[in-house]
């Protein structure tokens, strides 16, 4: 028996419905790559990056009135307090503490004037890290081993050197490590 | 079911399905992406320009008794080495060398000193230690050069690499 119209359009209408409730059901094609292993992948570099950054020794800028001397030494730079001797002042871990002349420290600064070796502010600032750094190692059962780093312009006067080292050695610093530039020669 | 039944019909799956395809979504990493990226580019390119630093150590003198004897002493060099005016002046227990002049250039002959150096070595093979001193205006920088000089020969040989700092000065 032949279908009425009416009947063969309700036919056609499920029919196109069926087919489309297949196409939605349907895998999508990829059109977008998954990112989230890169982003895994990225965050790892990341993490690793500023793990690097934040253990390497010492990070110095340097600029007209701080220049490192270079230097065929193969050691590398290690956490220390550092002394910087710029052209223009002295510094303990980056806080000022006596300024400099024309390469001199001011004579009102030393205990014995002008031809003393002793910088007052220098050697009582040191003290102070001195005796916290001694209740640390004896707290986790190490030896203090007063060492510091020494980080100087290249054209600093070797007697302001020696009085920024004596004053150390004052503070039970006797261990100096000279930060240099390494060269490739 | 008529025409408009059936696109009635379609509109409401289209938009069951697009509701639940909403729902289990993922959250829009890309900006993220974009700003680690950057952050990584910028630390690397911040290593690459990092400059190598690096430490020559040396110490202040430090005084202690003498040994407890019985032992035969061999005798000290007690090696200092003086930056001057003119040049290096390298002297010991046994005397002192004669002067190792500036180049013409008026640069330190820092070759001289290490062949100098070298030759001391040879008769005190097991000496490491040696005292720097310097004239009071010597730059930091001519320093470190001599100290480079006086710790190493030109083919890796170590000579003096413990150095301390003189106490005072020229």
């Amino acid at each position: 028996m032949p279908a009425s119209p009416e009947m063969s359009d309700r036919l056609k209408g499920k029919r196109a419905i069926r087919a489309f409730a297949r196409k939605l059901a349907e895998p999508e094609e990829i059109t977008s790559l998954n990112i989230t292993p890169m982003m895994d992948m990225m965050t790892i570099i990341l993490v690793f990056l500023l793990k690097t950054f934040t253990s390497s020794a010492l990070l110095i800028n340097q600029d007209q009135n701080m220049m490192l001397p270079s230097s065929t030494s193969r050691l590398n730079a290690k956490q220390a307090i550092a002394v910087t001797v710029t052209k223009r002042v002295v510094l303990v871990d980056g806080e000022p503490v006596a300024p400099i002349n024309s390469g001199k420290i001011d004579p009102a600064l030393k205990r014995d004037g002008d031809n003393g070796y002793y910088i007052t502010p220098l050697v009582d600032i040191l003290s102070r890290v001195a005796r916290k750094e001694k209740k640390v190692a004896e707290m986790t059962g190490q030896k203090f081993d007063g060492e510091l780093t020494i980080v100087a312009d290249r054209f600093t006067p070797y007697r302001l050197l020696t009085e920024i080292l004596y004053s150390c050695g004052q503070a039970e610093y006797a261990n100096y490590r000279l930060l240099i530039l390494k060269s490739r020669e | 079911m008529t025409r408009r039944q059936v696109r009635a019909r379609m509109r409401r799956m289209r938009e069951k399905y697009e509701e639940a395809a909403e729902d289990t979504g993922e959250i829009n990493l890309v900006p993220y992406m974009d700003i680690v990226t950057n952050i990584i580019i910028f630390l690397l390119a911040s290593v690459v320009n990092q400059v190598p630093l690096g430490t020559v150590n040396a110490s202040s003198p430090t005084f202690g008794g003498g040994g407890g004897g019985g032992e035969e002493e061999k005798p000290a060099l007690n090696l200092t080495v003086t930056v001057g005016n003119s040049g290096f002046t390298l002297a010991g227990s046994g005397g002192v060398r004669p002067l190792i002049p500036k180049l013409p250039t008026g640069d330190y002959d820092y070759v001289a000193l290490t062949t100098e150096l070298t030759n001391v070595k040879k008769q005190f093979k097991e000496e490491t230690k040696a005292t720097f001193n310097a004239d009071a205006g010597t730059a930091y920088e001519i320093v470190i050069k001599t100290l480079d000089a006086m710790r190493e020969d030109k083919d890796g040989h170590m000579l003096f690499p413990d150095i301390v700092f003189a106490a005072g000065i020229l």
